[in-house]
C-alpha cells in the first residue's frame, strides 16, 4: 500500500527551480532512500511535505488524503514525523521534558492520564536507546540531562525519540548520519534497523550511497531539484548517471 | 522538593505573611495598607503579563492598556448607566478579552520588535482617546465618584466623632485590602495551575523553539492566542476591581506607560516565566520605591532621598539586572541549579565544538 504519494511535485526560490515536476511514492513498511548531491532539493521536498514550504504546484497525498498545504501540526498529527538535518531541541527542557512535548496532545482540556503520557515518554526513551530506564521504578538515567551536554550520538537519539514520540506512521530522517563518528554512525544505523522491524515507514536523506547501500529498500536519486533515477540500492549505485551527477555537483 | 512544590510553597508562605500582617497590632499604620493594597493589584497585572511575556517571550511594553481599557468600560458602566459593580466588572473584564483576543492576531504574524512595537503605541492610542472623548471620560483629570467595592463598614455617622470615623476609615481600609488579597490569590493560584500544567510547558517550549513545538504536532497558534485570553483576561479582572478599589479613573493611573514599564521592571526583576518570581517582583517594586520616601521623609539625612528615590531605585535595578539575569527570586532559590545549567551548557558547547574541529 502507498503510504505516501507524491505528485508533480513543484517549488521554486525566486529564479531558482529547488524541486521540479517531481513525483515518488512510499510503501506501507519500506525504507526509501532519497539521495543527491548538495542543495539537490532534498530538505525541500521534506519541508514541502511537513507543510512547512508550500509547493507552487503538484500534490501530495498521504494515507489516501491529500495533505497538500496543510499546517505542519496538522500533518505531524496526520502520522508523518520528521527529524531535522540540524538538531532542533528545546535547549532549556530536559531530555525527559524534550520528548514530553511530543507526547502532549494538542488540546487545551486533554483529559488524557498523565500516567500513560509518561509511560510513552520513557517508551520513547528506551525504544531509541537513548535511555536505560528501570524497569520497576521507571527511572531513567538520562533524562535529566540538559540536550546540550549530550554528545552528538545521543542528541541524534534525541532528535528521533521526540519524533517518535507523536506516534508517526511515517518517519522523514534528514542527513541523520551527518556529524557522527563512525561508531556512532553503526550505532544510529542499527537503531533505524531496529525501527523498521517494528514496521516503522521511514524516508531516509543522505548525500550519497555508502551509508544507505544496507538499510535502504529502494532509492530515489535527486539532481537539482529533479528525479535522476529511482531503483533498488544496487541499480543505482551502478548507474553511469548517478556517478556522473555526482561528480558534476562536485561530490563523489 | 520539586520546583513545582516551591512555587506553591512561596506563595502560601506570601499569602500567610501578608493575610497576618494587619492582624497584628502596630505593624501596618494605614498608610502602609493602602500602600499593600496597591502592591497587590500591581501584582495582579504583573502575574497577567508574566503567563504571556515571560512564559512565550513575546514581550508587551503596553499591558497598561488592558488595565485601561476594562477599567474606563466598568467605571463608566457604573457611573452613567448606574449598574452595579457586580455587572459592570464582568463588562470590564470582557472589553479587556476581546481586545487582548483582537491583539493576537498581530502577535501571531509580526515578531520581536515589530509585535512589541504595536503593544507600545495601544495605550497611547487609548490615552488618545480617552482625551478625544473628554466630555465622557473627563479626559486628563478622570472621573471621581466611582462607586466603590461595597463592604459592610458602615458609612461614618454626620454626628459622630473624629475618632468614630477613623475606627470605620480603617476597618473600610481592611476590607479592601483583604479583597485585593483574595482576588491575588485566586489570580495567583490559577495560574500557577496553568503555568504548571501541559499549557505552561508548551508556552515554555514556543519560547524556546516554536518551530519544533509545530512539528510535535502542537498548534502553536492556538496556544497563543490562549495565553492572550489568559493574560488580558487577568489584568483585565485586576484593571476593573482596581478602578473601584480608587473610586476615580484617571489616564495616567490606569494607561501610563510607566506603569506598563513597572510591570516588565517587577517581571524581570522577579524572574519571568516563573509567576511567582515576578508577583515577588511586584511586591518588591512597589514596596521598595515606597520604602524609599518613607525613609526619605522620617530620617532628616536621608532627605535627598525625595529627589533621588526613583533614580536610586532604577539604578539598583539596572545592577540586579546585570547581576542575575534570570530573576533574583530564581537567582536565590535555584542558585545551585542555575549552577550546574551553565556548566552543562558550556560542556555542551565544548563537544559539540571538538566535534566540528574532528
Ligand atoms: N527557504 C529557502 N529560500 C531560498 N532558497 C532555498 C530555501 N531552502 C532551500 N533553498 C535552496 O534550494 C536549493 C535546495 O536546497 P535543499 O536544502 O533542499 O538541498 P539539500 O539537497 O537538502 O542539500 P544538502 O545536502 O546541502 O542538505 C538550494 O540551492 C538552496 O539554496
Ligand atoms: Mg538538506
Amino acid at each position: 500500500m502507498r503510504i505516501l504519494d507524491v505528485q508533480h511535485l513543484q517549488k521554486s526560490f525566486g529564479g531558482l527551480m529547488a524541486v521540479k515536476d517531481l513525483s515518488f511514492h512510499v510503501d506501507q513498511g519500506e525504507i526509501l532512500g532519497l539521495i543527491g548531491p548538495n542543495g539537490a532539493g532534498k530538505t525541500t521536498v521534506f519541508n514541502l511535505i511537513m507543510g512547512v514550504l508550500k509547493p507552487d504546484s503538484g500534490t501530495i497525498r498521504f494515507k489516501e488524503k491529500e495533505i497538500t498545504s496543510w499546517p505542519t501540526y496538522q500533518i505531524v498529527n496526520a502520522g508523518v514525523a520528521r527529524v531535522f538535518q540540524i538538531a532542533r531541541y528545546f535547549k532549556h527542557k530536559n531530555v525527559y521534558e524534550n520528548i514530553e512535548i511530543s507526547t502532549i496532545p494538542n488540546e487545551v482540556f486533554a483529559f488524557k492520564d498523565a500516567a500513560h503520557l509518561h509511560e510513552k515518554v520513557m517508551t520513547c526513551c528506551e525504544c531509541t536507546g537513548l535511555c536505560t530506564c528501570h524497569e520497576h521504578t521507571g527511572h531513567c538515567n538520562c533524562c535529566t540531562q540538559l540536550p546540550g551536554m549530550l554528545p552528538q550520538g545521543a542528541l541524534r537519539r534525541l532528535e528521533v525519540a521526540r519524533a517518535i514520540g507523536t506516534d508517526p506512521d511515517l518517519l522523514l530522517l534528514d542527513e541523520p548520519f551527518a556529524g557522527l563518528s563512525p561508531q556512532e554512525v553503526d550505532e544510529i544505523s542499527h537503531l533505524i534497523t531496529q525501527l523498521r522491524q517494528e514496521g516503522q515507514t521511514i524516508v531516509l536523506i543522505d548525500h550519497n550511497m555508502r551509508g544507505l547501500m544496507r538499510l535502504v529498500d529502494r532509492v530515489v536519486v535527486l539532481c537539482f531539484g529533479e528525479k535522476l533515477m529511482e531503483g533498488s540500492p544496487q541499480e543505482v549505485s551502478e548507474n553511469p548517471r548517478v556517478q556522473e551527477a555526482y561528480l558534476a555537483g562536485g561530490r563523489v | 522538593m520539586s520546583r513545582k512544590g516551591i512555587k506553591y510553597l512561596l506563595l502560601l508562605g506570601l499569602v500567610a505573611l501578608l493575610t497576618i500582617l494587619p492582624l497584628i497590632p502596630g505593624a501596618l499604620n494605614t498608610k502602609w495598607m493602602t500602600t499593600i493594597t496597591f502592591a497587590t493589584y500591581f501584582a495582579i497585572f504583573v502575574l497577567g503579563w508574566d503567563i504571556l511575556c515571560g512564559y512565550t517571550g513575546q514581550i508587551s511594553f503596553g499591558h497598561s492598556f488592558f488595565v485601561g481599557a476594562s477599567g474606563y468600560t466598568s467605571a463608566l458602566l457604573s457611573l452613567y448607566f448606574k449598574w452595579p459593580i457586580w455587572a459592570t466588572i464582568p463588562c470590564g473584564v470582557l472589553a479587556s478579552l476581546a481586545l487582548g483576543l483582537l491583539l493576537s492576531v498581530p502577535a501571531l504574524r509580526l515578531r520581536g520588535p515589530y509585535f512589541s512595537l504595536i503593544t507600545l503605541i495601544m495605550p497611547l492610542i487609548a490615552i488618545k482617546l480617552v482625551l478625544i472623548f473628554s466630555s465622557i471620560t473627563g479626559g486628563e483629570l478622570g472621573k471621581s465618584n466611582i462607586p466603590a467595592i461595597p463592604t459592610p463598614v458602615p458609612p461614618c455617622p454626620s454626628d459622630a466623632g473624629p475618632d468614630v470615623c477613623r475606627a470605620l476609615f480603617i476597618q473600610y481600609q481592611q476590607y479592601q485590602y483583604y479583597y485585593a488579597l483574595g482576588l491575588m490569590a485566586l489570580v495567583a493560584i490559577a495560574l500557577l495551575i496553568i503555568s504548571t500544567s501541559r499549557i505552561g510547558k508548551i508556552l515554555e517550549a514556543i519560547r524556546d523553539n516554536e518551530e519544533a513545538v509545530e512539528a510535535a504536532g502542537i498548534n502553536t497558534a492556538k496556544f497563543k492566542i490562549l495565553a492572550f485570553g489568559i493574560s488580558s483576561f487577568v489584568v483585565g479582572l485586576g484593571g476593573a476591581f482596581y478602578v473601584h478599589y480608587l473610586e476615580t479613573v484617571l489616564p495616567q493611573e490606569v494607561l501610563s506607560p510607566t506603569r506598563s514599564t513597572e510591570i516588565i521592571i517587577a517581571s524581570v526583576l522577579g524572574g519571568m516565566g516563573t509567576i511567582i518570581g515576578p508577583l515577588f517582583g511586584a511586591y518588591a517594586v512597589r514596596l521598595g520605591q515606597e520604602g524609599l520616601r518613607e525613609a526619605a521623609n522620617h530620617i532628616p539625612a536621608l532627605q535627598f532621598l525625595n529627589d533621588w528615590a526613583l533614580f536610586i531605585f532604577l539604578a539598583l535595578l539596572i545592577v540586579l539586572i546585570f547581576v542575575a539575569r534570570q530573576g533574583v527570586l530564581p537567582a536565590l532559590v535555584g542558585a545551585p541549579y542555575l549552577r550546574k545549567l551553565k556548566k552543562f551548557r558550556k560542556l555542551g558547547q565544548q563537544s559539540v565544538a571538538s566535534k566540528e574541529v574532528s
